[in-house]
């Protein structure tokens, strides 16, 4: 087990190593500088430009920025071109923002596809199944954007209360029960549209599971010692279809961060996507790369806990 | 079934959870009326967050808003755009102007002997008239004793080859003035003769040296120097947020903050002709220039002071040692990785409170200023970056303000729940020609092309109404614009016609050709702002109907800048400017100005128009500079190397229930000053719980 | 594309091809076959929106006409405009956008442009896959240095896998100049890893199967085997995968001009119609609505499709 667990652990350390290379290259290699310089301040002189340059060590070779922003990251005196501030902190705090973001999206979606998914699959090809076959796919295929708008639109129109950023600006002297509700609000929308489309892949995905399952032996022969339908769903067959999600867990991560980007945007709220997306617009390179690398760092440790789990769960992949 | 009724309950207890927590949220309503202490609070939606908040290293809009409210200038502009005193309550202008003795130089009448004998010549003639000079304006004038120099020239060729020199330098004579005159010494020429300067003869006076390096060392010892140079007192009993008192040192400290290379400050070139900055007292300093700037006076009234007691060497070394920072992080730190940018403490009229990036940037309201408390107790700078979801929030009470874009604005106007003030701004948008280019060297060329479009309709229709039209480089708002220039009339006929003129044909496919080329160029603009992409779209429909073809393409700002605007390497630009009070645009039309990375990236080159643009620079009568700036506009106008659009309005909406406090206790509708500025007054808005009727 | 020919004598016994079977299948699921219906016809106003825009000037998606700003649909062209600046028939079917052009034009031109980031972008991302995937299941254990091909194949896989797709779709088209054909290959050069996954599975499974085994005994050249034994054999899913690809490549697209990084003008797109019209819509929904709608309908039929044509493939499922 601790042979197989180390292995793996280091497999995974080298791909992140081949991702940092890939995204540094990337970065690096694009037209386009620090927009540090503002184009719409005429006292802004050439000479500032080369002084900017210099101090971002923009005229080194690719291999030395590289190993400068490796050096920098790990002693942590890595900082943003766009304010000098360390970057670590700075990605840290905006990741607590969207921490409760993601959370309530990932329950949102856990908790709502196992039951629709589930029923779905135990009523193939009912009234109920096809339209939520047809619900789940219509919502994968609406634009996020223009989702999100149409229900901010309504729920603004309709209940006329605040819905944009993390709580009510200007209510910060309302007791603390007032603002905690405040910012569970604000959590609502924003997460329910970052869930969307993970609902309606993940039932999609309990349902398939489900399907199959169903279909075996075992679960026939449970049926046909007379079992009722419920236990012979919920606990036998349940079980068995649990094991292949323990990867999605780990999948769904970046996903979320991507969606994030868009999300966050809309909703003004002040999480890793704004701060990505920031960070590419002004070519804030150490932001954009360390960002970047962490995503990769986060589903690479998704990864390893799922396949630990499935280590422990089947005794089968420890042997190979 | 537990497992059953587990997977159906939890998602519904989710759900129950989340949707209740909209009974707490509150409505518009309840943030007005139902709740007095929000009406004490002002919440400005924005578009992007601030960056750093330090007077000193700031160059992006937002940052200046909230550092404009932290920190205090020493001087600025009134309602009426006149200088008035803050952390200064009194500056004079004064100048001291040299004269260097050149002995054996001619004189109008005999040579130079030496210095008492010139000064004597002078002073005869002054007595007796024959050289005329405003009354007030010589208070004194003295010998300054020889000296030896030690230079360091370069040669002409190449800045790297160097060389130390001793130089014996005669006697120079030093004339008082009471305020500033760039005709000093045009005024002396009838005693000294046109040639003075021509004769001078460094030759004697050091060791001989290559003709490569003569500029520099002449550049190094001008016979004619003008220092112009300010005396600031300052205002006693100003203490920063932190309870320290502001003195002169602060203003020093400042200023050394913005020179130091290290701080890559973008406020560099203002202070540049800064040559000395005297303490000559806690709260008196002197300022000297090493020659003639006048934009030097308003670079004062943009400069927010720094804590110097917060920011010094010793402090930053203390916030090195509390980082625990590595020997190559200690090199390279430096007042632009402080955390003072995240928190900044100054004397203006809003403390600092906290800063939660990309979220909100909250100050409250010092209660000691000197000039009076704001009345709102606390200011939130928020970040919405949406323009739809700005508007949305602004609706649902929980933004004060924000700029509305143009079609907004359309709508608010039939609402009278929101006021919307609209002043005219310092800016204008613009298509820009690459004068270096072939086809746009003919001034008459660029004119047929401003012709062609309908400007009065892109503001109807693109811009609602919320724009002017403009003539040339000056905003409408200063008095540099001379109201007289007619922007040019829309006559795509008389476009056609002009170019015709010039040997432009139209071909079988009713493309203008000449010489077997067709009129063809690429108009281009940055990413990002839609009106710039509907004038693209405009402009290109526009002179296609005149038989010119253009083709648009949009950039993303960092590449649009790199690889078109600052290598010079485009054809057609549609841009914009935000300029400031300032009647100097050196930086952007001065020929000397044109080369890769500058602001004259049209290649704009005119000898008259550069000749008016360094004069502006030198003068420091407000009446002469005035006239000097509008010989320019007409003259920009009269070549036009832009198109000059439109100056868009500035437009603000607010909720009708805030209103400013007037000196007599009752309220007045909030107003802007001239320049345009709603936020002028803000120390004296409030909100009430029901709207006024004015 | 037929499975094995007879030259070789496939081993495996058809008693139908199994083509012939899927289609059955599809033509059993009536929301692919709507799907199917949707798309052919999509594709026919594609091609007619590229004839009568481009080739033949019918609908001018160009013509600024500002007297007519912001007129609903099927309203009347104004009697001040210029009878050359008129629409065809004088009225705006689906009214106009803010500069006065014909939404239905744009709308043509676009569905155009549309499809093709879709097709183009999946074309790449099915070439790169394939022939990754293909090297890595075929030649494997071929050892350059100390490593297999496929390990360095599937590492970079992998590490690519890692990376939030969005995220770095939109690092790269901030930093290239956002044209058309750069956003189609970022699209396409983000969305293999799936596809080369697949297909190496297929042919590890292949390799050691008897017909290819028979192939290879004969000396048949190794490309004659991987194009023309193995490949039809591993492009059944790939099918799937591809269909379901257009369909978040069109979505991709949309996001990215929200973002303000999309196909760039004079190319009018779906997603950039819809992302300018988002401004306006309270002064002219239909700016938001139309373009909304479309990339929702054609997103839908491409997933509805998709799912189809994996449940026809999917032999757990055919057996019930």
């Amino acid at each position: 087990m601790g042979q197989y667990l180390l292995r793996n652990l280091l497999q995974r350390l080298v791909l992140l190593v081949i991702v940092s290379f890939l995204v540094h290259a990337l970065v690096h290699l694009a037209p386009g500088e620090p927009a540090e310089v503002d184009p719409n301040n005429p006292r802004f002189k050439a000479e500032d430009v080369a002084k900017i340059r210099a101090a971002f060590h923009l005229d080194e070779p690719l291999h030395v920025q590289y190993a400068l922003w490796i050096r920098d990251l790990f002693n942590g005196e890595l900082k943003s071109f766009k304010d000098g501030q360390p970057v670590l902190p700075k990605i840290w705090e905006r990741f607590l923002n969207s921490l409760p973001l993601f959370i309530c999206a990932t329950l949102i979606i856990w908790t709502l596809s196992f039951p629709t998914g589930i029923h779905a699959a135990v009523r193939r090809g009912s009234t109920y199944d096809r339209s939520t076959t047809f619900i789940a796919y219509a919502l994968i295929s609406v634009p996020g954007f223009f989702l999100s708008y149409l229900v901010i639109l309504w729920v603004v129109n309709a209940f006329g209360v605040p819905v944009i950023g993390m709580h009510t600006f200007g209510s910060e002297h309302a007791s603390v029960w007032f603002r905690s509700m405040d910012n569970l609000w604000h959590l609502v929308v924003p997460s329910l549209m970052l869930a969307v489309a993970g609902v309606a892949i993940l039932s999609r995905y309990v349902r398939s599971q489900m399907l199959e399952v169903i279909g075996q032996d075992y679960v026939r022969t449970a049926r046909a010692k007379g079992l009722d339908a419920d236990s012979v769903i919920y606990s036998h067959a349940l079980r068995n279809a649990l094991l292949p999600f323990v990867t999605m867990f780990g999948l769904m991560l970046p996903e979320l961060i991507s969606g994030a980007v868009i999300i966050e945007q809309i909703f003004a709220w002040p999480g890793i996507g704004r701060l990505s997306f920031d960070a590419i617009l002004a070519r804030d390179y150490p932001v954009v790369l360390t960002v970047t690398l962490m995503a990769a760092v986060i589903t690479l440790a998704g990864t390893f806990l799922s396949d630990i789990l499935y280590a422990v769960v089947d005794p089968r992949i420890r042997l190979n | 079934m537990r497992i059953k009724q587990l997977l159906i309950f939890t998602p519904l207890l989710l759900v129950g959870l989340l949707v209740q927590a909209y009974f707490w949220v509150p409505t518009y309503e309840d943030q007005t009326t139902g709740d007095a202490r929000r009406l004490n609070k002002f919440v400005e939606a924005s578009i992007g967050d601030a960056k750093l908040l330090n007077p000193a290293l700031h160059a992006d809009a937002a940052s200046g808003k909230i550092v404009d409210k932290v920190f205090d200038t020493l001087l600025d502009l009134d309602e009426n755009l006149q200088l008035r005193g803050r952390l200064a309550i009194h500056w004079q202008l004064t100048e001291n102007a040299y004269l260097q003795v050149l002995p054996g130089a001619p004189l109008a009448r005999g040579v130079v002997s030496d210095a008492p004998a010139l000064l004597t010549t002078l002073r005869a003639a002054i007595g007796s008239g024959a050289i005329d000079l405003p009354p007030d304006l010589l208070s004194g004038m003295r010998i300054l004793p020889a000296r030896r120099l030690t230079l360091t020239v370069t040669a002409v060729a190449d800045s790297e080859v160097q060389e130390q020199i001793v130089v014996e330098v005669p006697p120079r004579l030093q004339f008082t003035l009471r305020h500033v005159d760039q005709t000093f010494f045009a005024r002396l020429r009838p005693v000294l003769g046109d040639d003075y300067a021509q004769q001078a003869d460094f030759s004697t006076w050091h060791r001989p040296l290559g003709d490569a390096f003569m500029p520099s060392l002449q550049a190094q010892l001008p016979v004619f120097e003008h220092n112009p140079q300010i005396e600031f007192r300052l205002r006693r009993d100003v203490r920063f947020h932190d309870g320290h008192e502001f003195d002169a040192g602060d203003v020093k400290f400042t200023y050394d903050a913005i020179m130091n290379a290290r701080n890559l400050s973008p406020r560099t070139s203002d202070f540049e002709p800064v040559k000395s900055i005297e303490v000559l007292g806690t709260h008196r300093l002197r300022v000297v220039y090493k020659r003639l700037f006048s934009p030097a006076v308003m670079a004062w009234a943009a400069m927010g002071i720094l804590p110097e007691h917060l920011l010094n060497e010793r402090k930053l070394a203390d916030e090195m040692d509390e980082r625990k920072l590595g020997e190559a992080a200690r090199a390279t730190f430096g007042m632009r990785e402080s955390s003072f940018n995240r928190k900044p403490v100054g004397t203006g009229p809003f403390r600092f409170v906290s800063w939660q990036s990309d979220e909100v940037v909250h100050l409250q309201r010092n209660t000691d200023y000197w000039d009076g408390a704001p009345i709102y107790h606390d200011y939130f700078f928020r970040i919405i970056p949406d323009t739809l979801t700005r508007e949305v929030e602004f609706r649902t009470g929980a933004a004060d303000s924000y700029n509305p874009e143009p079609y907004q604005v359309a709508r608010y106007r039939g609402d009278d729940r929101y006021r919307v003030y609209s002043s005219p701004s310092t800016g204008y948008t613009y298509i820009g020609y690459n004068n270096r280019h072939p086809l746009f060297s003919d001034s008459r060329v660029r004119r047929a092309l401003g012709m062609a479009l309908n400007v009065d309709e892109i503001i109807k229709y693109v811009l609602y109404g919320e724009g002017e039209r403009t003539t040339g480089p000056y905003p409408q708002t200063t008095n540099f614009y001379p109201r007289h220039v007619a922007p040019l009339a829309y006559d795509p006929g008389g476009a056609l016609r002009l170019l015709q003129d010039l040997g432009w044909q139209r071909n079988t496919e009713g493309w203008l050709e000449k010489d077997g080329k067709v009129f063809e160029f690429n108009l281009i603009t940055n990413n990002g702002n839609q009106k710039r992409r509907n004038i693209l779209s405009i402009a290109q429909d526009a002179w296609k109907r005149i038989g010119i073809k253009c083709n648009t393409q949009v950039f993303e700002w960092a590449v649009f800048l790199q690889d078109f605007v600052n290598p010079g390497e485009f054809d057609a630009v549609v841009l914009g400017w935000q300029l400031g009070i300032d009647a100097d645009l050196f930086q952007l039309w001065h020929s000397s100005q044109s080369g890769a990375n500058q602001l004259n990236f049209v290649g704009y080159m005119n000898p008259r128009a550069d000749r008016l643009m360094e004069d502006i620079r030198r003068e420091y009568d407000p009446e002469r500079q005035t006239a000097l700036a509008q010989e320019l506009h007409e003259l920009v106008a009269e070549d036009q190397p832009y198109t000059f659009l439109y100056a868009p309005r500035k437009n603000e909406v607010l909720d009708r229930k805030i209103v400013m406090a007037a000196s007599d206790g009752r309220f007045e509708p909030v107003r802007a000053d001239r320049r345009g500025e709603l936020y002028f007054f803000f120390s004296r808005w409030r909100k009430l719980a029901h709207a006024p009727q004015f | 594309m037929h499975a094995q020919d007879s030259s070789t004598g496939s081993l495996i016994a058809h008693t139908e091809s199994p083509w012939r079977l899927f289609w059955q299948l599809l033509q059993r699921d009536r929301l692919a076959m709507a799907g199917l219906g949707i798309l052919l016809a999509l594709a026919v106003v594609a091609l007619l929106g590229k004839a009568t825009t481009e080739w033949l000037v019918i609908f001018d998606p160009t013509t600024v006409r500002l007297v007519d700003k912001f007129r609903a649909p099927l309203s009347e062209a104004s009697a001040l405009l210029p009878d050359a600046d008129r629409p065809l028939t004088g009225v705006y079917l689906l009214g106009t956008d803010e500069l006065g052009r014909d939404v239905f034009a744009r709308m043509l031109q676009g569905s155009f442009v549309s499809m093709s980031i879709g097709f183009v972008a999946v074309g790449i991302s099915i070439a790169v896959g394939v022939v990754l995937g293909g090297i890595a299941g075929y030649y494997g254990e071929v050892r350059i240095g100390p490593v297999t091909v496929d390990t360095l194949i599937m590492r970079f896989t992998d590490a690519m896998l890692c990376i939030p797709i969005f995220f770095l779709i939109l690092v790269v088209v901030a930093l290239l100049p956002a044209s058309i054909y750069n956003i189609m290959i970022v699209i396409g050069l983000t969305r293999w890893m799936g596809i080369s996954r697949f297909v190496r599975a297929e042919f590890l499974s292949l390799r050691e199967q008897d017909f290819v085994l028979a192939a290879r005994a004969l000396g048949l050249p190794a490309y004659r085997i991987i194009f023309w034994h193995m490949m039809p054999n591993a492009m059944a899913p790939v099918l799937v995968t591809a269909t379901i690809g257009v369909a978040t490549a069109i979505l991709t697209e949309s996001a990215l001009s929200f973002l303000g990084f999309g196909v760039q003008p004079p190319f009018a797109t779906w997603g950039n119609i819809l992302a300018d019209g988002k401004n306006f819509i309270f002064d002219a929904p239909w700016l938001f609505f139309i373009p909304g709608f479309a990339i929702f309908v054609i997103v839908l039929a491409f997933n509805l499709l998709g799912e189809g044509m994996r449940e026809a493939l999917n032999p757990k499922l055919q057996r019930r």
